[in-house]
């Protein structure tokens, strides 16, 4: 039996002094001409009888005996320093095992600057107390028994203001969420020569609302102490993260604190950092001795639990008469909420970066500090907010220049990573998809039909790139049973998105095996190795390798057990749908049954790592998205007729899987382009619309019929399995598409998002009568 | 939700012995028991009217009756309003979801409570639940009334009223002292300083039923609501026209007004332009100026003059034309 050969190598990326423990060999990549036979088929997800049946437990269905239910006290003032809170009436309520707050909570350090129950509540919303207790109800009314004193503070909930010399700090140091105070600044060339060298500018402001990631299962966990060991059934992305993070809040060790994720009902990025509720059961179970269930309700989920953070951007772009890019600069203020939180950054300015072949570029980022609940990552943050700005931008340069559209972003396409200084692993992504999206839509040839007399017509396109390469590290191991059968197990977890489906597909591929022959075990720290967080779209890439090369390890054992008892070299065997074949034979030899059964009760065991990403190229994913609308000039009223949407994610493992992300995503993304919005009354400092009526997801009758136009090829140099991440591109350059379509349609520029009935008739108010449409 | 007390009677007369301010009646819920849960409304006791109150749609000599607690879901598929009364029939249809118009009676959305966030935030004590300030009137009213009508700025929320003022529908109440009936304008009132609410029924009284008089022969009607999102949000801009066209000419027109005031209006300015003149987009756009008569626009809603106008002028189009 082989082991696991590792290296310990210095890594080029991620955290510094981080090392990463790699493969030693790597396997030969499945290229596009790799026939395979279960990757790739649109299989039904394996755990979808169990969700459609009620069977899947999520965190809210974990019901123990005699456990207890906990609710938090939330600040009602934006920012106040809490002088005393007095719990005695509340606890001597019937019913209730435990109360907790700054005065009686250990005194755990929070977020960056913070502390579990802090001496200063932050935004409205903010935790002050918690009561666990033997119902949900009793819990609520016990809260309504504890009095706290607050003594009110300025504050500041608009991040438009932060800078204000007069604004009210949140910090000592002032509003400017970096160390130094000064904004992140990333230059190259000389910006200011470019736009001299100008035929024409562009400028404009633009600015993105908060989106609320409204998760249909809110966060939550489940805390259960047996002795020393500490259980949480929590709905996160990241079982490990959170046994980390427990562990070191609690001061425990990590193996006595184990973290189960089955199911998830959404997390869109916003559960992918250990967030206080878990703490907060944890103690409040260690208090009472009994289990203890704590899940936000929808308001709690809306104020405190993430957000994507609102941006202000000022855009300038500059090019030739001919529409080559000499010059872009972008400053962005975006605020972080109250706190720092962590986890993936928000990294607006990524986009503007690569997306343009441009040698002067700037960009100026300034993360802010508000009285508002604080921002968390939300699928593509950073992204989805920058192609608002950059991509309606490129729209009003190509019709300042009288270009198409499409063909000026072809004239500045960029083949290679000019902030990395590398050609992108799939030089030629992004035209596949320009090309696929605008054939399939029609953009070339399309004509534009009167709606009627009030109804006009319009086409927008938008375009996007993004990471979800994945990356080490990430392990999976197979059992092979004595029946032929295959167990693999990962540390990973399933938020969703179908990994529990797509990684059965690889490790059955590589097996060689039926897929009903294999199971897939995940979300669970005390049963698989290590595996990172759910987010950057790079599941799939980081598992998918891991799975592989565990799966690798295990076939050659087996073929090497086989050869055996066939007295052949195992370099002449393969198996294929469970049946082991030898070379130049025909019909089996003998079946993966028969091999295991003969080796048991020994077992095989495989053994597989991501190995690290290439280091001459930059695997990125890209994409188009191509968008017609009609507007009702009389009353505003808009409507999406129809949305092609092409994304290259590399080698597709599941193609139902990925329509269901693309379909998912853009309808996620219509929510934020056109009803999308947390309501701040600046004055009072308050959220209006924590709720899901005024809160407004778009249903199905908002959602147009979306084409996914697939493009499915291999990029074998991003990792063995070809594939790349599909989970957050498909948001990033629908809401600018459909803006750009409206421009198109009636002339209009909506630079604020989302685009309500108000903001399209008050822009269609300012427009001169007989203006240029 | 607070703790309460729930009581189911037989009979009416046994649930209008048990109601009170602190005692409320209780049919759908899909307003009260939200309103619960904000901890907006804390009655003492529920009193379920489902036993002891009429249901159905009854075609009688005087016109259509509602019993309270026909839901809108059984309104929107009646074939008899379809029939005669089409702008309620949409109305009810373009109502919230179908989910909740399965619960929803006609007598509850009658009494819908504003949705007004400040209203519905527990953080406000605003001027509608006693308060001194009505916080939306200098805060975020991007969705409130450009009719001032009280110190109240909170739209009424409810779809079905907006038709039934069309119609000229009038409501028949339960008291202790027995029945009273009058029109729905005289049951949907602005609120005012003495009693903060938008309806003049007692805290002693039930809705028994709604009667809606059928419309003259020949007559068409309209029903057009403008959202921020297809369905399942309340009106942004919602009108309603009734109308027919006789010899060339507008015949008894009407109009009302929905999401533009604290309770449905009517815009009877408009109706006179109508009246007997020949249908054509320049009368259109004269009555839907005329529509906006006294409109008094705040800071984030001056939008909602061009939708009224877009919007009833779309409805008179729609009203006018023949099939």
């Amino acid at each position: 039996m082989t082991s696991l050969h590792i290296d310990v190598l210095r890594s080029g990326e991620g955290k510094e002094g981080e090392y990463k423990v790699t493969e030693h060999e790597p396997l030969a990549p499945w290229t596009q001409d790799t026939t395979l036979t279960v990757v790739g088929k649109p299989l039904p997800r394996v755990e979808g009888a169990d969700k459609v049946t009620g069977r899947a437990r999520f965190a809210y269905d974990v019901h123990l005996p005699a456990m207890l239910f906990a609710k938090v006290l939330r600040s009602p003032h934006p920012h106040a320093r809490i002088k005393k809170v007095d719990s005695t009436r509340a606890e001597q309520l019937f019913g209730v095992r435990g109360v907790l707050h700054s005065g009686t909570a250990p005194e755990i350090d929070w977020f960056k600057d913070s502390k579990l129950f802090d001496a200063t509540a932050r935004y409205v919303g903010d935790e002050v107390a918690a009561v666990a207790a033997d119902s949900e109800e009793i819990a609520e009314d016990a809260l309504r028994l504890i009095e706290v004193e607050y003594e009110l503070l300025p504050f500041i909930t608009d991040f438009r203001r932060a800078r204000d010399p007069s604004a009210p700090r949140l910090r000592e140091k002032g509003n400017v969420a970096t160390e130094d105070g000064e904004p992140k600044v990333y230059e190259r060339g000389d910006v200011e020569q470019g736009f001299a060298e100008a035929d024409v500018t562009v400028e404009e402001e633009f600015t993105t609302s908060s989106a609320l990631h409204n998760c249909l299962e809110p966060h939550g966990c489940v805390a259960q102490w047996e002795g020393d060991q500490l259980t949480l059934w929590d709905s996160t992305q990241s079982i490990f993260t959170v046994r980390e993070e427990v562990a070191k809040k609690l001061e425990l060790p990590e193996h006595k604190v184990r973290v189960i994720k089955q199911y998830m009902g959404g997390g869109f990025g916003s559960k992918q950092i250990a967030w206080k509720h878990t703490v907060i059961a944890a103690l409040l179970a260690k208090r009472s001795g009994r289990p203890v269930q704590l899940m936000l309700d929808r308001e709690a989920e809306n104020l405190a639990a993430g957000n994507r953070n609102p941006t202000r951007q000022r855009v300038k772009l500059g090019a030739k008469r001919d529409g080559t890019l000499t010059a872009m600069s972008v400053t962005i203020e975006q605020s972080v909420g109250a706190y720092m939180v962590g986890g993936e950054g928000s990294n607006t300015p990524g986009l503007y970066q690569r997306l343009y072949k441009c040698p002067n570029l700037r960009t100026e980022q300034w993360p802010l500090y508000a009285n508002t609940g604080p921002a968390v990552a939300f699928r593509a943050p950073g992204y989805v907010e920058a192609a608002w700005g950059l991509e309606q931008a490129m729209d009003m340069l190509a019709r300042k220049l009288d270009l198409d559209p499409l063909d000026l972003r072809l004239k500045n396409y960029a083949a290679a990573d000019q902030k990395r200084d590398k050609p992108f692993s799939e030089p030629e992504s992004l035209r596949r998809c320009y090309e696929t999206a605008a054939q399939r839509f029609g953009w070339r040839a399309y004509k534009r039909q009167p709606g009627g007399d009030t109804r006009k017509r319009g086409i927008g396109i938008a375009a996007h790139e993004w990471g979800g390469s994945g990356y080490p590290p990430g392990y999976a191991w197979i059992k092979l049973n004595a029946d032929g059968s295959a167990d693999v197990v990962t540390g990973t977890q399933d938020i969703g998105t179908g990994t529990r489906t797509s990684l059965t597909q690889v490790a059955a591929e590589e097996l060689g095996f039926p897929i009903e022959r294999v199971r897939l075990h995940l979300g669970d720290t005390a049963q698989g190795p290590y595996a990172p967080v759910s987010s950057g779209s790079a599941t799939q890439p980081t598992m998918g390798p891991a799975v592989r090369a565990a799966a690798h390890d295990a076939r050659q054992q087996l073929l090497r057990a086989a050869a055996v008892y066939l007295e052949v070299d195992p370099i002449k065997l393969r198996v294929e749908d469970g049946k082991i074949f030898v070379e130049g034979e025909s019909g089996h030899a003998t079946t993966v049954e028969e091999v295991t059964q003969r080796i048991a009760p020994h077992m095989i065991q495989g053994h597989g790592a991501r190995g690290p990403n290439p280091e001459d190229v930059s695997v990125r994913t890209f994409g188009a998205q191509c968008v017609e609308v009609e507007v009702d000039t009389e009353t505003g009223e808009l409507a999406l007729l129809r949305l092609v949407a092409s994304h290259d994610c590399g080698r597709i493992v599941n193609p139902t899987l990925v329509d269901s992300q693309v379909i998912g995503g853009i309808t996620q993304a219509i929510g934020f382009a056109l009803s999308e919005e947390r309501i701040v009354d600046h004055a009072r400092g308050v959220v209006l619309n924590a709720n899901l009526e005024e809160y407004k997801v778009p249903t199905v009758h908002d959602v147009p019929p979306i084409e996914h136009a697939r493009v499915d090829v291999a990029d074998p140099s991003a990792n063995p399995t070809g594939s790349k991440g599909i989970g957050e591109p498909p948001l990033i350059p629908t809401a600018p598409a459909i803006a750009n379509a409206i421009y198109d349609a009636v002339g209009v520029r909506i630079t604020e998002n989302p685009i309500t009935r108000q903001r399209l008739l008050e822009a269609l108010a300012a427009q001169k009568p007989g203006g240029d449409r | 939700m607070r703790r309460f007390d729930y009581a189911s009677p037989e009979v009416a007369d046994e649930a209008l012995a048990l109601i009170g301010p602190e005692a409320r009646p209780f049919a759908g819920g899909t307003d009260l028991l939200p309103l619960m849960k904000l901890d907006v409304a804390t009655p003492a006791m529920l009193v379920d009217v489902k036993r002891s109150l009429p249901s159905g749609i009854e075609e009688t000599a005087d016109g259509i009756r509602f019993g309270a607690l026909t839901t809108l879901a059984e309104i929107e598929r009646s074939p008899v309003v379809h029939e005669q009364l089409p702008a309620l029939a949409e109305a009810c249809a373009l109502a919230a979801t179908p989910q909740l118009r399965n619960m929803a009676t006609l007598g509850g959305n009658l009494l819908q409570r504003p949705r007004c966030w400040y209203y519905r935030s527990p953080l406000f004590n605003c001027w509608l639940k006693g308060g001194d300030e009505c916080q939306a009137r200098d805060g975020e009213n991007q969705q409130h009334a450009i009719f001032d009508l009280s110190p109240c700025v909170a739209a009424h929320p409810s779809d079905p009223p907006i038709a039934l003022l069309l119609f000229g529908a009038d409501v028949t109440l339960r008291g202790p002292s027995g029945e009273r009936t009058l029109a729905l304008d005289a049951l949907l009132q602005a609120p005012t300083e003495e009693r903060r609410t938008e309806s003049t029924v007692g805290e002693d009284e039930l809705i028994a039923s709604i009667r809606v008089p059928a419309p003259p022969a020949g007559a068409r009607s309209v029903y057009l609501k403008a959202m921020d999102r297809k369905i399942w949000a309340f009106a942004l801009v919602s009108v309603a026209v009734l109308l027919r066209v006789e010899n060339g000419s507008i015949q008894d027109p009407r109009i009302t007004l929905g999401g533009v005031a604290n309770v449905p209006v009517r815009a009877t300015t408009a109706e006179r332009t109508l009246a007997g003149a020949a249908p054509s987009e320049e009368v259109y756009a004269r009555a839907a100026e005329e529509a906006l008569d006294g409109a008094q626009p705040l800071a984030h809603n001056a939008y909602k003059l061009p939708l009224l106008r877009g919007l009833l002028t779309q409805a008179l189009r729609r009203a006018v034309l023949t099939d």
